[in-house]
């Protein structure tokens, strides 16, 4: 039973041995594995896949409305004017702009990505109906 | 309807002092992370005597992290470590199975056989050099190599209840959870599992 017993912790110390051993690259490697898990234990499910039955039918409809607000104002529905430049370099123009804005003048959107954690909260805390200490 | 009055409002309670964090989730959290940083090394290493393949092992432990975290984490912590196992060793039966599919596959196909399980093993790769106490780590290193040929030797459910036992420390009702087995199948596979290794191991250990 003894020499049993010894060969089991024989056993485990040099498994034990080896753990200790793993070098820095599988060290790193399980570490970034393990914050993977936790953030994805953290993160709540995404929200639209909890929204009720209305709320989609109001978001269909808006989306319908933005579509067809998009298409009265878009180029089709407006009266043809002969472009200086044509419409693909105009489009390419428009992407350097975007592209080229720097953070004095960034773009709305751009902003917008920034700060998308802090509209999140902004609207939680309102939904809630409490909008904190503020001075 | 409470709220902001203005969004300049919202940003000065943004950029104020955080809200008490609720401490029943923090807390969860923080005992996860505990819990993996426990166990992943020597789940790495499980992992790798049975796939013998870093890379393999590494993905399945991950894999089996993200799942324990995703679906189990509302779980008891006592409940985790067993959990955590059974779907670790499920991940690893299911590599052993894709790899025996495409094994047969590949003797199908003309052209070089691959097969990873072939390749020989050095110990000298892994101990690090100089080092004072290099001897003794070559050692430990050749005697685990050993250890690790005759596991694999094993039968699948041998392997894993001496690995699950005597490496991890699990007791035998939560190898059982780990294995999905009753206590009589651990107790017979670890005896067997001991009595096979001994025999093989006793000489030259």
């Amino acid at each position: 039973m003894n020499e049993h017993s010894s060969f089991e912790d024989h056993g485990r110390r040099l498994f034990d041995a080896s753990v200790e051993n793993l070098d820095m690259r599988v060290r790193s490697r399980l570490t970034q594995a393990r914050h993977a898990a936790l953030d994805a234990s953290t993160s709540p499910p995404l929200r639209f896949l909890r929204l009720p039955v209305w709320s989609s039918a109001a978001g269909l409809t808006a989306a319908g409305l933005l579509a067809f607000a998009i298409w009265v104002g878009g180029p089709m529905a407006r009266p043809h004017h002969a472009s200086p430049v044509p419409e693909s370099q105009a489009s390419l123009e428009d992407l350097d702009l975007v592209a080229s804005s720097d953070g004095s003048n960034a773009a709305p959107m751009e902003m917008l990505q920034d700060d998308i954690d802090f509209y999140e909260w902004a609207a939680d805390k309102t939904a809630s109906g409490d909008p904190g200490n503020v001075g | 309807m409470a709220g902001f009055a203005t969004l300049s409002q919202a940003w000065m309670a943004w950029d104020g002092p955080a809200p008490a964090p609720e401490d029943a989730v923090l807390d969860h959290t923080r005992e996860l992370e505990k819990f993996l940083s426990e166990v992943e090394r020597r789940a790495f290493r499980i992992a790798q005597v049975s796939l013998r393949d870093e890379d393999d092992a590494l993905d399945v432990v991950q894999d089996a992290m993200l799942k324990l975290a995703r679906n189990y984490s509302a779980k008891p912590s006592a409940e985790w470590r067993p959990l955590f196992y059974r779907i670790l060793e499920n991940g690893i039966r299911d590599l052993q199975r894709r790899r025996a599919v495409r094994k047969r596959l590949m003797a199908w196909l003309p052209g070089p056989k691959e097969d990873p399980d072939e390749e020989a093993v050095d110990p000298l790769e892994n101990v690090a050099a100089g080092g004072a106490d290099a001897p003794g780590l070559l050692m430990q290193e050749q005697a685990m190599s050993q250890l690790e040929i005759s596991l694999r030797a094993l039968p699948a459910r041998q392997r894993e209840a001496f690995m699950l036992r005597n490496f991890e420390g699990l007791d035998v009702a939560e190898t059982a959870k780990a294995m999905g087995c009753s206590e009589g199948s651990v107790k017979t596979h670890y005896s067997r599992a001991v009595h096979t290794l001994r025999e093989q191991l006793g000489e030259v250990w």
